[in-house]
């Protein structure tokens, strides 16, 4: 244990005294299209991006409905309200390299996943992970497809799948989240730039975890990611998508849309680490992250399951959801929220049960330290049909220091009597008595709140797949760091 | 404001217009602000986060005129409805009117007031705090009450006086030819270490359509105690919307119990503010509702000083096509440290039209508290029933045992004798209902 820890301590002192580990530029050159957004802008995009004539006319009508809409004010934030005149809608690196190996890749790009952290070849050969990795907004990386497509998966960018397996797309895409469903899915869908498309069918497992590493590097480009997984019948996957941003001053707006598709038996596992630009100690700068995200369990015995650790992001409105459609199907939520400095999250879930014996648990910590508010904000509704559900919420807030806020807003509605739903909430902050309790044994005071926050989270953290874990620990003691004590 | 205009306002139910009635200055005043406020707030539709669960039309679709234009019938013999323990210590109100037949005080303590407002309208705690503590924004119902109230209940405990009979607020509404509405209001002013027991009913004698929009207020000075019980049994077809709100000093300590059986609509509000250190205070609920009605608990736990210690537990019945709704805020301010604050709802919906929705809610701005809240929504166990059938009762019975065992936790918070009784008699009801 001591040794363990004082391997932690030591990553933990070479973390020290980064600012923002992952925050630095790459100068690559970017095609770029004028601000701003009209209907010729959206047409445009589509254009360049060679997409068919239904896809044009799905995002005109999106930016159409856009348009009416307004923009929503309801969420336990306050910020700067992003100048949707004054973005990029779209920009890619200008040649669009066919890659046979990493040689071709832009040496430039090569090396910011060397500061990332992220040596292609070697997570290919050690992590038996195949990433698609998206560099702003086109994808340029594909790797384990051969692999992959003989198990059947299909994995790729979304402007690809377009192309390449529109029966599916178009049968999918909006199915979850529709484009009107709020202002920002319907922005998505106007000017969605590009992302990943998963689609594993009937009876298969996924040879492998799936990821996409997402990294927003254009000055003044809002990234439009859309996300679409579909698990067929019996099929089994699990994605992980993992965020780093380098650091600006302008605000910039993330807007992601993401949709997962359980059929019978199917199971889907989504991970999410986000370490996005939170901005300075004044609250400058920082990104944007206005997510939807939300699955549906559309077959019977289906399970969907959302782990999140959020630590990044001067603003983040993010409420991954289940729909329980099917009979017996499960649906899972389990979050780590932290917040210093000045960030404001608002997060949670919702768990809409519809159909028979269904199940969910929700499982939230969330951390305030600095001068940041942190909201837990969810949904548990039992339909009248939904007999014999079970939901099960448990939502706790720690916070650190005198000048952050903790906030919980659970909405529990029921109208079935043969269902059972079960929430309970509690803030504190770490003890004096537990700390005191570890320095006794001789254990430092920042490694006991260390211990403590890390025990804290572990019935989230473990959720994550192996690779993540070790990561989301270290992202936690770094964020948490001089915070503490 | 200028929207506000283009919205309807509370006065569209109320045939267009209040009248102020106040007799004396203190209270002229508060109703011409009430007036001013009711003009300028528009009435609250669903898409207020606040009011996005309760269906209003039982108030929207009548016209509530005055009770001196409902043509009002006798209220008859009601003696059956006072407390034994209070039979010196009773003010009693037909339709929001002072009745001083039918009311009795008698051998208080010296220097305690417990009389009607108008009386007392000159008092200095009257003057000080009347219209002071109510502060609900954006409301229409406290600034209703505020333009239409002439008369009401005062009480004034002085220093280090202790009131051990309980006192009687017994507010009863008769038949009428018209749809009416009524606007009690209490001020309760508990000087240092001062100690008492409120009871606060309201029943309906009739069937009929009537809307009840009591405001009470309650100032407690450091040390001072309440047990505050409020037993709303109106009329099943009336609207009840009551906004209860008590403001601590140090020290003081105060518990209100309300129990809801009847109303159709049923809206309660109840605020606790700390306005100092170490106070303690209950805001407890029990909600016994069934066929179509709707009750609706929005609380707020206001802790805004260091060193406080609040509990609530709020419980509900919903049987055929009721809906409870419930929403509890636990807010807890900037250097407010040291908060030992605890939140429970729970739901026992017994039927496939009933709906349940509840929004325990906690806003914590000081990292050295105890906060935690439970809401749950269940129904009962098998085992439990099965357990009970085990043992020789019916099922019907052993549900009727199990649901009067869930209510019976409220009950027996009344510090009142012959309160707790009524309360189990009328939860017997509730329970054996389906029995014939």
């Amino acid at each position: 244990m001591s040794e363990e820890l004082s391997d932690e301590v030591k990553a933990l002192e070479s973390m020290i005294g980064e600012e923002y580990k992952y925050g630095f530029t790459t100068d690559v050159e970017y095609e770029e299209f004028p601000k701003g957004i009209s209907e010729e802008i959206v047409r445009e995009l589509s254009r360049v991006k060679e997409e068919p004539e239904w896809m044009t006319d799905f995002r005109v009508k999106a930016y159409h409905s856009w348009k009416e809409m307004e923009e929503p004010t309801w969420f336990n934030a306050t910020y700067k309200k992003p100048d949707f005149e004054n973005m990029l809608y779209y920009s890619a690196p200008k040649k669009k390299p066919q890659l046979d190996s990493m040689d071709d890749v832009d040496p430039n790009i090569r090396e910011t996943y060397e500061k990332l952290g992220i040596p292609l070849e070697e997570q290919k050969m050690l992590a038996g992970v195949a990433v698609d990795a998206v560099f702003d907004s086109v994808s340029i990386f594909t790797s384990f497809k051969e692999k992959l497509a003989e198990a059947g998966v299909i994995f790729c960018s979304m402007s690809e799948a377009i192309k390449e397996h529109p029966e599916l797309v178009k049968k999918y895409m909006a199915s979850v989240v529709p484009v009107r469903d709020n202002f920002y899915s319907a922005l998505n869908s106007a000017v969605f730039s590009d992302g990943s498309f998963c689609f594993i069918p009937k009876g298969v497992k996924c040879p492998m975890e799936l990821s996409t590493y997402f990294r927003i590097n254009n000055m003044d480009s809002g990234q439009f990611e859309r996300t679409l997984i579909v698990a067929e019948e019996g099929a089994s996957v699990s994605y992980l998508e993992g965020c780093t941003a380098p650091m600006y001053d302008e605000n910039q707006l993330h807007a992601a849309v993401v949709e997962l598709v359980a059929l019978d038996d199917a199971d889907i596992k989504y991970s999410t680490i986000q370490n996005w630009y939170s901005g300075d100690e004044n609250g400058k700068g920082g990104i944007y992250n206005f997510v939807t995200k939300r699955g549906i369990c559309k077959g019977r015995n289906s399970k969907i399951s959302w782990t999140q650790l959020e630590t990044g992001s001067a603003v983040t409105l993010k409420y991954p959801s289940v729909i329980l459609q099917g009979d017996n199907s499960i649906g899972e939520f389990y979050s780590v929220a932290v917040t210093t400095k000045r960030q404001q999250a608002d997060t949670g879930t919702k768990m809409i049960h519809l159909g028979k014996n269904t199940k969910s648990t929700i499982i939230s910590k969330g951390i305030s330290a600095g001068k940041s508010n942190n909201s837990y904000r969810g949904e548990v509704k039992i339909g009248k049909k939904a007999h014999g559900s079970k939901n099960y919420s448990v939502c706790d807030s720690m916070l650190i220091g005198q000048e952050c806020g903790a906030h919980t807003f659970p909405y529990i509605s029921s109208e079935n009597p043969t269902s059972s739903v079960e929430h309970e909430a509690t803030t504190s902050r770490v003890g004096e008595e537990q700390i005191f309790y570890l320095m006794q044994r001789g254990i430092s005071e920042q490694d006991a709140i260390s211990m403590i926050i890390n025990g804290f989270v572990k019935d989230v953290l473990k959720e994550l797949p192996l690779e993540f874990a070790v990561e989301a620990n270290k992202l936690l003691d770094v964020k948490l760091e001089g915070s503490v004590g | 404001m200028s929207e506000v205009l283009q919205k309807e306002t509370l006065l569209s139910y109320i045939g267009g217009e209040v009248e102020p009635k106040g007799t004396s200055i203190s209270i002229r005043a508060i109703n011409e602000r009430g007036r001013e406020e009711l003009h300028n707030t528009a009435f609250p539709t669903r898409k207020d986060e606040d009011w996005r669960f309760i269906d209003l039309k039982s108030i929207t679709k009548n016209t509530f005129v005055s009770v001196d234009e409902a043509d009002t019938k006798e209220v008859g013999d009601i003696s059956n409805h006072f407390l034994p323990e209070a039979m010196n210590t009773r003010l009693v109100f037909v339709n929001g009117e002072f009745n001083e037949e039918l009311s009795s005080i008698s051998d208080l303590p010296n220097g305690v007031i417990v009389g009607n407002l108008a009386n007392y309208a000159d008092h200095d705690s009257v003057k000080s705090y009347l219209g002071t503590i109510t502060n609900y924004e954006n409301d229409v119902f406290a600034p209703f009450n505020d333009a239409a109230f002439s008369d009401g209940t005062f009480i004034h405990i002085p220093e280090e006086t202790v009131v051990k009979a309980p006192i009687h607020i017994l507010n009863v509404f008769t038949d009428a030819d018209k749809a009416f509405y009524a606007t009690p209001r209490l001020l309760y002013v508990g000087e240092m270490f001062s100690k008492s027991t409120i009871i606060e009913e309201h029943i309906g004698l009739a069937d009929n359509v009537y809307l009840n929009v009591p405001v009470t207020e309650f100032k407690m000075f450091t040390g001072s105690n309440v047990h505050h019980a409020r037993i709303q049994r109106d009329s099943k077809q009336a609207s009840h919307v009551s906004r209860p709100i008590a403001m601590l000093d140090k020290n003081a300590e105060y518990h209100s119990y309300t129990i809801c059986l009847g109303a159709k609509l049923f809206r309660n509000e109840p605020r606790v503010i700390q306005n100092d250190q170490e106070v303690d205070f209950t805001v407890d609920g029990l909600v016994l509702i069934d066929g179509d009605q709707i009750a609706d608990t929005h609380s707020i736990m206001d802790h805004r000083h260091a060193h406080g210690k609040s509990h609530q537990l709020h419980k509900c019945v919903v049987n055929d096509s009721a809906h409870s709704i419930f929403n509890g805020k636990i807010f807890v301010a900037k250097d407010a440290q040291k908060i030992d604050s605890f939140q429970e709802n729970r739901n026992l919906l017994l039927s496939e039209d009933g709906k349940v929705n509840t929004k325990p809610q906690l806003e914590i701005f000081a990292d050295d508290v105890l906060c935690s809240h439970g809401a749950t929504i269940g129904q009962l166990q098998d085992e439990e029933v099965f357990y009970l059938q085990s043992r020789g009762l019916t099922e019907q019975k052993s549900r009727e045992l199990l649901v009067y065992a869930f209510a019976l936790e409220s009950v027996e918070s009344m510090e009142v004798e012959s309160v707790e009784k009524l309360l189990l008699n009328e939860v017997i009801q509730y329970t054996n209902r389906d029995e014939k």
